[in-house]
């Protein structure tokens, strides 16, 4: 174990490959070539079309030991994965390395697939149930490790994750692999996530429910990525994409969040024609966009573009001309689908040109950004991945990239969830550090990272709530008895990268209370 | 006595207290979380029980969702008392003391359902002037007796800016409110349907009274009386003379149209507003107007609380802290008469210097009326301010 300069402790090693400790958010740059990518040759020319999942596993040579990799589109409502796993099992393939974007309830059934051993190390988000069984310890064969949007296109491109067979789902799929997640019956979006995964898998499948005339255009995965199309009867639900977070608060302390956010981006100095900001697809940060639209028309500002998961509320803004452009990350409901087949407005970038770690990406293009946390500490330091009680539960999202990005990071958050403080002495893990978030807004008034005099200048010449967050920390616990802290062990359950390939933080077993 | 005595809800912010009698007093907590959460759940039900002597042995489940310490501690109280009815209250020992300004900022006066945590957590916080617990309409009488138990909990741990609890009519449940309410030590007590000198007086005979049993500085808490009635308007005068302890007078157009047969439009109501204005004033007290209803209609509020500020009214109350900053923005003097008012001030205080009599700007005449007004409107400002940087 070594300690990183966030004073984290961080393992020296995960599986054969070494772990470097986080040194910084822009210390470690980009150094010699990319890795390098497979030649690809169909040998059935014509066609690859298979109609089998354990046909195609025999195909491409899936063999024990193995990373396999998926995209999450369809979130709660994905079929792939669990198709694909159940496939493996009946080959009886062991020690899979499962790299899929991110994992979700409906993904439940990769518990089993743990304990039968066909899986037994996973990189990448897991969201609910699968992180809960993790977090107990001592069910993987080595730490999982979890990477922002932008940290896992790099991990693909500077070889420290090589993917040997990557299952794509497509809602429509031509014979030579040309394929789309906007068009077809069941689509799930445009496929962002899995440009890197097609280019630099060793082989490429494309699992579809829709066979279409050759060409698929525009496709989001090119013929020449692909390896075979595999057709399916179901691929997913795309009625679950949309999620119960993605509803505009109801609650009046919710709504004051927003509504100080929303004045946080007013009041920033940014906010002039031409703008940016990332909206958010929780509750708050939902109301919090929609108040910021009221303001621009209110003001006559047009932005130049809107980022992020796409929702109605933003295809309305597009629609209504409050931006330019609006730049999709991902599709969170039918509408951001069905916008993207007609409005040349909504520009779907893949998430290399979103967020890679190149110093150039479209984060670094944002004014402001409203970001979401778990928990916030006294250093603004942020945990999205932790619960309070030390169980791994949610995935990096955009976070740090958006976080380190934007040029206004705020960052939303009741006080207390529950009795559970949310501004806690030191965030149970570290996701995205301090130094790269500029704002904390809460129901009890706004925090302004030391490091921005200028933004709290103008907050305050504005009349804005703006507090000490040891202050707004105290008072919150002033309603709540203290609550006890995990106590840790020295297991490994999680390493956290930061966006360069770093390790920014450990998760470790929770052995007790204190 | 019954075997189970069951307070409180399974809602989220809430918590469900059962007592049980029982050999040996125990305590049993129900969370998420529990190793987290239990241990300060447990000492808050202790706290409680410390305060209530002589409480017999009894069995204590407490299942929390996500509640905050004062729902906690009042469930159980109201819980135990129930159980037990031979049991006093207990004093939250939180609160300071404290006397605010009779003529304090009171745009706004934000209305809190008393018996619904979900709606009163951070209520104190969406930057109303004052909070308005209620114990009153939006109460069932089957659940007063835990209501006016949570508010009372709720004043002791919360930093209001300025928090008063509206009551039920003395002739219904008032007698009981007050007594249990007052160890919270609200800055004022909101009575409904005011009608005459006598309530007024009543109440504050009893605030007195109670006052005195609790060791709070006599005449500290405040009288708002609410005019709602027909009678109540004709009585104005009477209501807002009545006694030092009324600081403002709240006008309540719902029960008023009720009662006289009218529909709510300005015309109907403008010879109430117009009356309460004139004997808040001929009184030296504040005036504050009734709520707009239509959470939806942002224009309406804002031109029914233009023509409210136009009439003398001083506030209005609100039903969403939504309605808070439109409200607010209405009262609050523009800069532009801000910049207006400090130049009258200051032309008239040179010809003061000077020793002139007849004082001109702009070729307008400032006599008393327009220099009070414009100190009215730096004082306004000035208020204003010391809001924003608290």
């Amino acid at each position: 174990m070594k300690k990183n300069a966030m004073g984290r402790m961080v393992p020296d090693k995960i599986g054969d490959r070494i772990v470097t400790p986080y040194e910084g958010i822009y210390t470690r740059r980009p150094e010699g070539r990319k890795a390098a990518r497979w030649q690809r040759f169909t040998d059935n020319q014509g066609s690859k079309v298979l109609h089998s999942i354990d046909e195609t596993i025999d195909r491409v040579g899936l063999k024990d030991g193995m990373t396999i990799s998926f995209h999450h589109l369809f979130r709660d409502g994905d079929y792939v994965i669990n198709q694909v796993l159940d496939a493996c099992a009946r080959k009886g393939l062991k020690g899979l390395r499962l790299f899929s974007t991110a994992l979700f309830p409906v993904h439940k059934p990769v518990i089993d697939h743990i304990k039968s051993g066909l899986i037994d190390r996973i990189e990448g988000s897991m969201n609910g149930p699968v992180g809960a069984y993790v977090s107990q310890g001592g069910v993987l064969a080595q730490p999982a490790v979890l990477r922002s949007h932008g940290g896992r296109w790099r991990a693909v491109e500077a070889g420290d994750v090589e993917i040997d067979v990557a299952f794509l789902a497509a809602s429509q799929a031509d014979v030579m692999g040309n394929a789309t997640g906007v068009f077809g019956k069941t689509p799930c979006g445009y496929m962002t996530y899995s440009g890197v995964d097609a280019q630099y898998a060793r082989k490429t499948v494309v699992i579809t429910n829709e066979l279409a005339p050759y060409p698929v255009f525009p496709f989001d995965i090119q013929q020449g990525w692909t390896d075979y199309v595999c057709v399916v009867d179901e691929i997913g639900d795309p009625d679950s994409i949309a999620s119960g977070t993605l509803q505009i608060t109801k609650s009046p302390t919710r709504l004051h969040i927003a509504r100080l956010a929303a004045e946080a981006v007013k009041y920033s100095g940014y906010f002039k024609d031409g703008f940016s900001f990332q909206g958010g697809a929780g509750g708050i940060s939902l109301a919090a966009t929609k108040m910021i639209g009221e303001e621009m028309k209110r003001a006559g500002i047009v932005a130049n573009f809107i980022m992020g998961g796409v929702t109605k509320l933003l295809i309305d803004q597009l629609n209504d001309g409050l931006c330019r452009k609006l730049m999709h990350g991902q599709a969170f409901d039918r509408w951001a689908i069905e916008s993207l087949q007609k409005d040349p407005g909504h520009a779907p970038i893949d998430v290399g040109t979103y967020a890679n770690y190149d110093g150039a990406c479209a984060t670094a293009m944002l004014d402001a950004a409203f970001l979401g946390a778990t928990e916030v500490d006294l250093d603004f330091n942020v945990n999205v991945n932790t619960h309070s009680d030390g169980r791994l539960l949610h995935g990096i999202g955009g976070h740090q990239d958006v976080a380190h990005g934007a040029s206004v990071a705020i960052v939303t958050i009741p006080t207390l969830r529950g009795r559970m403080p949310v501004i806690v002495d030191e965030v149970t893990t570290i996701t995205t550090p301090g130094e790269v978030i500029d704002v904390i807004v809460t129901e009890r008034g706004i925090a302004v990272n030391p490091r921005q005099p200028e933004l709290k200048d103008r907050f305050i010449k504005a009349g804005l709530p703006v507090k000490e967050l040891a202050d707004i920390k105290a008072e919150a616990e002033r309603l709540v008895q203290p609550v006890k802290t995990p106590v840790f062990g020295d297991e490994v359950i999680a390493v956290i990268e930061w966006v360069d390939g770093s390790a920014i933080d450990s998760v470790f077993k929770v052995e007790g209370w204190k | 006595m019954s075997a189970q005595t069951i307070v409180g809800a399974l809602d989220k912010g809430d918590c469900r207290v059962t007592v049980t009698p029982d050999s040996t007093l125990k305590i049993e907590i129900k969370t998420k979380a529990s190793e987290m959460l239990a241990e300060g759940i447990e000492a808050v039900v202790q706290g409680v029980i410390d305060n209530l002597p002589g409480l017999s042995p009894c069995h204590i489940l407490v299942e929390e969702f996500g509640s905050l310490d004062y729902v906690i501690g009042a469930r159980t109280e109201t819980a135990l008392r129930r159980a037990f009815p031979a049991l006093g209250s207990t004093t939250p020992s939180t609160t300071p003391h404290r006397e605010l300004p009779r003529d304090r900022l009171r745009r706004t006066r934000l209305y809190c359902p008393g018996n619904n945590p979900r709606l009163l957590v951070g209520c104190e916080l969406h930057g109303a002037d004052v909070v308005l617990l209620d114990l009153e309409d939006s109460v069932p009488p089957v659940a007063k007796g835990e209501a006016r138990i949570l508010v009372k909990h709720m004043l002791g741990m919360v930093d209001f800016p300025e928090v008063w609890v509206r009551i039920n009519p003395l002739n219904t449940y008032g007698l009981e409110d007050i007594p249990e309410v007052l160890r919270g030590r609200p800055d004022g007590i909101c009575l409904p349907k005011a009608e005459g000198k006598g309530g007024i007086q009543q109440l504050s005979e009893l605030l007195a009274k109670t006052e005195k049993e609790l060791g709070i500085p006599e005449g500290t808490t405040k009288i708002i009386p609410i005019v709602e009635t027909a009678r109540g308007v004709l009585r104005a005068d009477e209501i807002a003379g009545a006694d030092e302890r009324v600081i403002q007078m709240a006008f309540g157009a719902e029960d008023y149209t009720r009662d006289v047969g009218a529909s709510r439009t300005w015309d109907a109501l403008l010879y109430a507003r117009s009356a309460i204005v004139a004997a808040c004033k001929a009184n030296r007290i504040q005036a504050s107007d009734t709520v707009f209803s239509d959470l939806e209609d942002e224009e309406g509020l804002v031109t029914e609380t233009r023509q409210a500020k136009s009439l003398g009214f001083d506030g209005k109350g609100v039903i969403n802290p939504r309605q808070v900053a439109p409200i607010h923005k209405v009262f609050d003097p523009t800069p532009a008469e801000i910049e207006y008012a400090r130049k009258v001030v200051e032309v008239a205080e040179e010809a003061q210097r000077k020793g002139l009599g007849a004082i001109a700007m702009g070729g307008k005449m400032i006599d008393q009326p327009v220099l009070e007004r414009a100190r009215r409107i730096l004082k306004l400002a000035s208020m204003m301010r010391q809001e924003v940087t608290k």
